[in-house]
């Protein structure tokens, strides 16, 4: 449908309410046909970033362009941009075609054009035939394809997704995220997406970029973001992650021998310098072991059964861990004393 | 955008070129001043020696050449704001300081003897030129920064803070500065005295059996009508929406009834009915064996007539407000188990918040301004309103002792005004959000639902006998004396003389004109009104709260100031609009407004912003959006702003009875004149003439408008079925 | 935008027109069907001038002509009391219109001494007692017949009368009173009489009303007001007081820097002319016309046949006089703060 699209590219873009900082000095960029994720706690600036895209608040200080040209000045109105919004906003006042032919109809398209437009904007998204309802005859997921069709038939150079799917109940949401996905990458959209949820991010990101305290904490693919984590922040945020305290005694080339609790370990050393540090332990990088084996002391303070793995909270002199093990014919209970084993080359370091 | 400087800076250069710059005898309509009043164009003006003119047609060259010649946009719309705003500031300035007679500034200063002949008032070239510098400096304002402004949003503040402080301050001022002048003089020491004297203030009637000060049984009751009409108003509101309740379209026309009635029958009708030797009392005293009384006379009789008057008032705003009301906030809170009490009491009254607090806001105001009731009612009991009418066409004129009465109805006003917005802190109440919503709103508890009945449904049939008896008083030959039957009342108001065609009742002339002026006056009022709604509920600019207040102001201050200051400030020029329909026109709509403003301000804080901003990040401009999403969205306040301007517009008085004029004379100055004269028959047939028209006329402007489509059917949950 | 603006533009461009040469613009402060009635009779006397009349009462006109001093818009104002005539003429908002008044009888002529020409009597109207029949009987109540009855405590709680401070009729008959009595008598008399009334309006012609429709058993007014009202079918009966009684002049101005001052002064002359103020009783007006050979209706009050007196309007119209009445008034009689 497009071939519009284009990219994104933020020269430190300061925003203020007042006295507030929402951005500090952003520099991003976003190519072309990528489904870039802005990730992050609430309040870290992610949607202020969203809105200034669109052009619904504006750059307090630096530059913003969107497909090379410089639209700092341009109000939401004149961006070739489209939002769709978290609580759909729908026109509640017209039918489904109309909503979706809106952004047609005010660049005064001709209508039955437009009408057709929209009706295969609908067709894309799995409605067609539901064009004469009113959106308060639809599903929840219905609405939020109406406001993604809406949305794409303008061809917008850029598309916005404002945590699309935070009203949609779970298994819906991973429904409507794989279409969103499949609709982006077909037709080569450039797509900006919002959301709290790391899981979502990881499922449907080209790359994505976290936000944290109105700063980008890293900008990666799922995967760097996940192995290569650049601070402790982004480890815990990103995929659950234990932080135990460590020191990094020397460095051996990509190998850092570093000490937990006394105990001697040989870890990736992720350009970490020597000193003190954070060892990041994914709960699959830890083995539970009888107490007589090797690894860090503890007890078992909760224990559950998922059916395909176990969870298990251990409470350690380095504080508590999460680990997932293996389904066991004998599963350690609660109150077992344990040994906790770490895998080396799974952990990971981070500045303390 | 450069474009849509460009164009009105051409219109005004065309018009400083060709439109006679100055008031013509004759007014527009009369095209003789294309032949013979050339030399009155501005431009022939100056030539003529009217050099003063200049600076204007001056100003819009200049902005023509610099939106030709620079490049740079931000240079460019800031050098075309100076000139614009500089070219505004000349046409004022010469207008205040050259005039032919009354109040002028610099009178000093400027000795010359063309500039001491003066000039008539302003033009329509006069007025284009400036309109035209006004859009141009605007939008160049919404330039000249860094994008922040929409030019429509910028425009339309332009014009209505332009608007405002033409229509409502520079009159009032005129008036306000009365409460300063001492012996010629001005004095700040000599008004405090008399601001809070205790004529004013005196709250004796707390402790003694004497009556309080005029301020204090104002307050009373205005915030007893406005309590009263909210509470009246919401019953109404929740029986229209959470019941099904049969006679619902009666009901709706009794809630329209007394907007609709002229001023003064409300009171007659109910002295007919309740004074001394009223029907009721009578059948009562004869009943009971009671010696009839006077009670009527004085806070009761005001007070239930404001609660006739003013309860529909209240309901139209609620309405809105109350069919806004999510249903899915109601099941949300019906699924966590609360009942359908608490449901009411913790989640639909406090999303009615804005709505009640509006309600309240315009009951207690219109008890301040009302002037009919407290007239005919009041007795003994002093209200403000009435006091400031007699201290300007008293027996003793005293225009000081007016503007310091003003001046504590404005202060009653304002701090109103400032409770109401304590109260609704900043808390959200959007409830109409993008994502649609099927529910049903949650029926009323039986309790609660007898309750509404048992305050709305007496007020309805209290409304029922007294419209009836103006019907029946407008078929008799004298009310209340001779009851014989009658159709002499309407043949003389209403005659025709078929023969020649002619109309040749008495009251033809004022009704035609009062229709005229209504029906231009509504949609330009629902306009303003609405439009300073969207700007003060959607956007965000500098001075908005005082930008809110100053939009309140025309509605606070009782019509008898609003009408005599209007005298004051446009009798002379720069702006001569005395005698005409114009300044009818104008009154109506800066008095009606703010009603407009509160409706649109009540339910459009009801509509989530993300409809806005989807509308304009699918390319629409807020003007489109404005006309395609939020004026659909709002069909029941615009119908609301549209019925309550045309309505006031034909039933206020006590501003027109100054302003209007032979040429145009308004049906309720009529109907007082008869009144007064003890023609009650022809004023109440000639009342009941203009309430059928009216009605009429509402039910052709719910028709136009429509009803919002949000949901298929009509969501009241029925009871017997569900439970 | 554009929209806002073509509204704008469309408002101005319904700029009406001011006046015409040939308009005459009259501010009528009398009764509406009186002045409907001279309107039509002098259109009919002068076919080429186009009356433009609209009706407002006289403290309304004189806010009106206040306001506009300058540039009026009004050129003569018929018909009213006379005391706002003459405070306009007092303070310069009238101007003399130079016509004979040889014709006219005392009172009248006496006005436009007064006032240097600038205003002159059309009709006079006695002050007098009004009573509801019905209920006065009902509860058997003797009718008064002079001021003094009304201080009687078989009134208490019957009488209505206007508030002098908002209504030129209740300062009338303040000062008829003080002319009767002198002023302290005058005072005491007044606070006798206020411990029976029930109501002090802020309109005049009020208490007649609500005496015709029983909602006060007593009212003091004007008796023309009265003799309508009773005329009309109301069980009203007039009272002219034994002790004497003053009473109002209505009168007739030209406006000072009036557009059409050939036409003022033509009306000005109509009015006082006896054929047309002989009309009056047909639209049922039963004031005493100023013009000696004007014919006056039966029902009128028989001004020969009421004790009047020598009404001072020089002294009791002046500001001074006016404002030191009122403030004793306030004091001695009437509360500021009437007891509801």
């Amino acid at each position: 449908m497009t071939k519009k699209t284009g990219s994104v590219r933020f020269e430190s873009v300061v925003k203020k309410y007042g006295e507030v900082t929402a951005l500090k000095k952003l520099d991003l960029s976003i190519d072309p046909g990528k489904l870039v994720t802005l990730l992050g706690p609430s309040g870290c600036g992610k949607t202020t970033t969203l809105r200034l895209i669109a052009g619904l608040e504006m750059a307090t200080e630096g530059k913003i362009y969107i497909g090379g040209e410089d639209v700092t000045h341009l109000t939401a109105t004149y961006r070739k941009v489209s939002m769709v919004f978290q609580s759909y906003a729908l026109f509640p006042h017209m039918t489904v075609r109309e909503n979706v032919a809106y952004g047609l109809t005010v660049k005064s398209a001709p209508k039955a054009e437009a009408a057709q437009k929209a009706d295969e904007g609908l067709e894309l998204v799995g409605l067609a035939g539901f064009g004469d309802r009113l959106p308060s005859e639809l599903s929840g997921g219905q609405q939020q394809r109406v406001a993604v069709a809406r949305a794409i038939v303008l061809e917008p150079e850029v598309l916005l997704l404002d945590e699309p799917l935070s009203n949609l109940d779970a298994k819906l949401r991973r429904h409507v995220r794989e279409e969103i996905r499949q609709i982006q990458q077909s037709l080569g959209l450039t797509a900006v997406y919002v959301t709290h949820d790391q899981e979502e991010a990881m499922a449907v990101s080209d790359d994505i970029i976290v936000m944290n305290n109105a700063e980008i904490a890293q900008i990666g693919t799922p995967n760097d973001l996940y192995e290569a984590p650049s601070s402790a922040f982004i480890a815990d945020f990103i995929g659950d992650a234990n932080l135990v305290p460590c020191d990094v005694d020397a460095l051996d080339g990509a190998i850092a021998r570093a000490r937990v609790n006394g105990q001697k370990l040989s870890v990736p050393s992720n350009g970490i310098r020597k000193g003190a540090a954070q060892m990041v332990l994914r709960p699959q990088a830890l083995t539970l072991q009888k107490p007589d084996q090797p690894g860090l002391e503890g007890q078992i303070s909760y224990a559950a059964y998922l059916g395909k793995e176990m969870q298990y909270t251990v409470e350690t002199l380095v504080g508590s861990l999460f680990v997932i093990g293996p389904v066991q014919a004998q599963p350690f209970l609660r109150g077992d004393s344990v040994s906790v084993g770490i895998i080396e080359d799974q952990a990971r370091l981070v500045s303390a | 955008m450069k474009k849509t400087v460009l164009i009105w800076l051409a219109i005004g250069l065309v018009s400083f070129v060709l439109l006679p710059w100055h008031m013509t005898e004759d007014g527009l309509y009369d095209a003789t001043w294309m032949t013979d009043g050339v030399a009155a164009t501005g431009l022939f003006s100056i030539l003529a020696g009217q050099w003063w003119l200049a600076p204007a047609g001056l100003a819009i060259l200049a902005a023509i050449v610099i939106q030709l010649a620079i490049d740079e946009p931000v240079k460019r719309a800031r050098l075309t704001l100076g000139t614009a705003v500089a070219g505004l500031a000349f046409i004022a300035l010469q207008g205040l300081i050259i005039v032919r007679a009354g109040p002028r500034i610099f009178e000093t200063l400027f000795v010359s003897e063309a500039v001491m002949a003066g000039q008539p008032g302003m033009g329509a070239g006069a007025g284009i030129c400036a309109l035209a510098l006004l859009f141009a400096a605007t939008i160049s304002l919404s330039q000249s920064d860094k994008g922040q402004g929409d030019a429509f949003v910028v425009s339309t503040i332009g014009l209505i803070v332009a608007l405002v402080a033409i229509f409502v301050f520079f009159p009032v001022i005129h008036i306000l500065v009365r409460a300063f002048e001492v012996d010629g003089g001005y004095s700040l020491t000599e008004f405090f005295p008399r601001f809070f004297s205790s004529d004013i203030w005196d709250l004796s009637c707390l402790i003694s059996n004497r009556s309080c000060g005029v301020g204090i049984n104002s307050l009373f009751l205005a915030v007893m009508t406005g309590a009263g009409t909210t509470l009246l108003g919401l019953s109404f509101a929740l029986i229209f929406t959470r019941t099904d309740f049969r006679a619902k379209k009666l009901l709706r026309v009794l809630t329209v009834l007394p907007i609709i009635t002229p001023p003064f029958v409300i009171g007659l009708a109910l002295i007919l009915l309740f004074g001394r030797t009223g029907t009721i009392t009578e059948y009562f005293a004869d009943l009971l064996g009671w010696e009839a009384t006077r009670w009527l006379y004085g806070f009761w009789g005001i007070y239930f007539a404001q609660l006739l008057s003013f309860t529909p008032i209240a309901f139209l705003v609620l309405i809105g407000v109350v069919q806004g009301v999510s249903p899915s906030m109601e099941e949300a809170s019906q699924t966590l188990d609360a009942n359908r009490w608490q449901t009411f009491r913790f989640v639909s009254l406090p999303l009615m918040r804005p709505g009640l607090a509006n309600a309240f806001l315009l009951g207690f105001i219109e008890s301040l301004a009302d002037f009919g009731n407290p007239l005919v009612l009041g007795s003994g009991y002093s209200v403000l309103s009435t006091d400031i009418y007699f201290a300007i066409v008293g027996a003793v004129a005293d225009p000081a002792k007016a503007a310091i009465l003003a001046i504590a109805l404005l202060t009653l006003t304002l701090t109103a005004f400032m409770a109401q917005r304590m109260w609704l802190g900043k808390k959200s109440y959007a409830t109409i959000t993008g994502k649609a919503d099927s529910g049903q709103n949650a029926s009323l508890n039986p309790i609660l639902k007898w309750a509404c009945y048992c305050t709305a449904l007496p007020w309805a049939a209290f409304t029922l006998v007294v419209y009836s008896m103006i019907i029946f008083g407008s078929f008799v030959k004298l009310w209340g004396i001779n009851h014989g039957f009658t159709f002499d009342h309407y043949i003389r108001a209403f005659g025709i003389d078929f023969s020649t065609g002619r109309f040749s009742g008495v009251a033809w002339d004022s009704y035609f004109t009062t229709l005229t002026i209504s029906s231009i006056a509504a949609p330009l009022t629902a306009l303003v009104g609405l439009s300073t709604a969207y700007l003060l509920v959607r956007q965000k600019f500098w001075g908005k709260d005082a930008f809110e207040f100053s939009t309140m102001l025309s509605f606070a201050i009782p019509g008898t100031v609003i009408g005599v200051s209007y005298i004051m400030a446009f009798n002379f020029p720069p702006i001569e609009l005395t005698g005409t329909s114009i300044i009818l026109i104008i009154v109506f709509v800066f008095r009606n407004m703010p009603v407009g403003v509160r409706g649109g301000i009540a339910a459009m804080s009801q509509l989530d912003k993300s409809l806005d901003e989807a509308s304009i990040t699918l390319g629409a401009n807020s003007f489109t959006t404005v006309r395609r999403v939020i004026l659909p969205l709002m069909g029941p306040a615009v119908l609301a702003a549209l019925t309550y301007s045309f309505v006031r517009a034909i039933t206020s008085v006590s501003a027109v009875i100054f302003l209007v004029s032979a040429k145009h004379n308004m049906a309720t100055s009529f109907i007082v004149g008869r009144v007064e004269n003890g023609e009650f028959g022809l004023a109440i047939a000639y009342s009941a003439a203009l309430i059928i028209t009216m009605l009429a006329a509402i039910l052709l402007l719910q028709l136009l408008v429509g009803v919002r489509r949000l949901r298929r059917s009509d969501r009241v949950q029925q009871i017997a079925k569900t439970a | 935008m554009k929209k806002l603006g073509m509204v704008s533009v469309a408002a101005l461009l319904a700029s009406g027109a001011v006046a015409w040469a040939d308009e005459l613009s009259l501010v009528c402060s009398a009764e509406q069907d009186w002045c409907d009635l001279m309107v039509a009779a002098f259109e009919a006397e002068n076919p080429d001038t186009d009356v433009l009349m609209v009706r407002k009462s006289t403290g309304e006109t004189l806010a009106q002509v206040r306001a506009e001093a300058g540039n009026p818009k009004i050129d003569v104002w018929w018909g009213g009391t006379g005391d706002p005539h003459l405070i306009a003429a007092e303070e310069g908002l009238s101007q003399a219109s130079g016509v004979d008044t040889s014709e006219l009888l005392g009172w009248a002529q006496n006005m436009a001494e007064i006032s240097r020409g600038k205003t002159v009597g059309i009709y006079a109207g006695a002050l007098g007692i009004g009573y509801n029949a019905d209920i006065l009987a009902e509860k058997g109540i003797e009718p008064p017949q002079c001021w003094a009855d009304l201080e009687d405590s078989r009134f208490e709680g019957e009488i209505q009368v206007a508030n002098p401070n908002s209504s030129g009729t209740a300062y009338t008959e303040l000062a008829t009173f003080v002319q009767l009595f002198g002023e302290d008598e005058a005072m005491t008399k007044l606070a006798a009489v206020g411990k029976n009334v029930n109501s002090y309006t802020k309109s005049g012609s009020a208490p007649s009303k609500a005496a015709a429709r029983g909602e006060t058993g007593v009212s003091i007014g004007f008796m023309h007001d009265m003799v309508k009202l009773a005329s009309q079918g109301f069980p009203l009966k007039i009272v002219a007081p034994c002790e004497g009684t003053g009473y109002e002049v209505g009168a007739v101005s030209i406006i000072d820097g009036a557009r059409n001052l050939v036409g003022a002064k033509k009306w000005v002359e109509f009015a006082l002319s006896a054929e047309v103020q002989s009309r009056a009783p047909e639209v049922g007006s039963f004031q005493v016309p100023s013009n000696s050979n004007a014919q006056v209706a039966p029902e009128s009050p028989d001004l020969a046949s009421i004790k009047l007196i020598d009404y001072d309007f020089a002294t009791y119209g002046s500001s001074e006089t006016r404002e030191r009445l009122l403030a004793r008034w306030d004091s001695e009689v009437g509360d500021p703060n009437p007891q509801q």
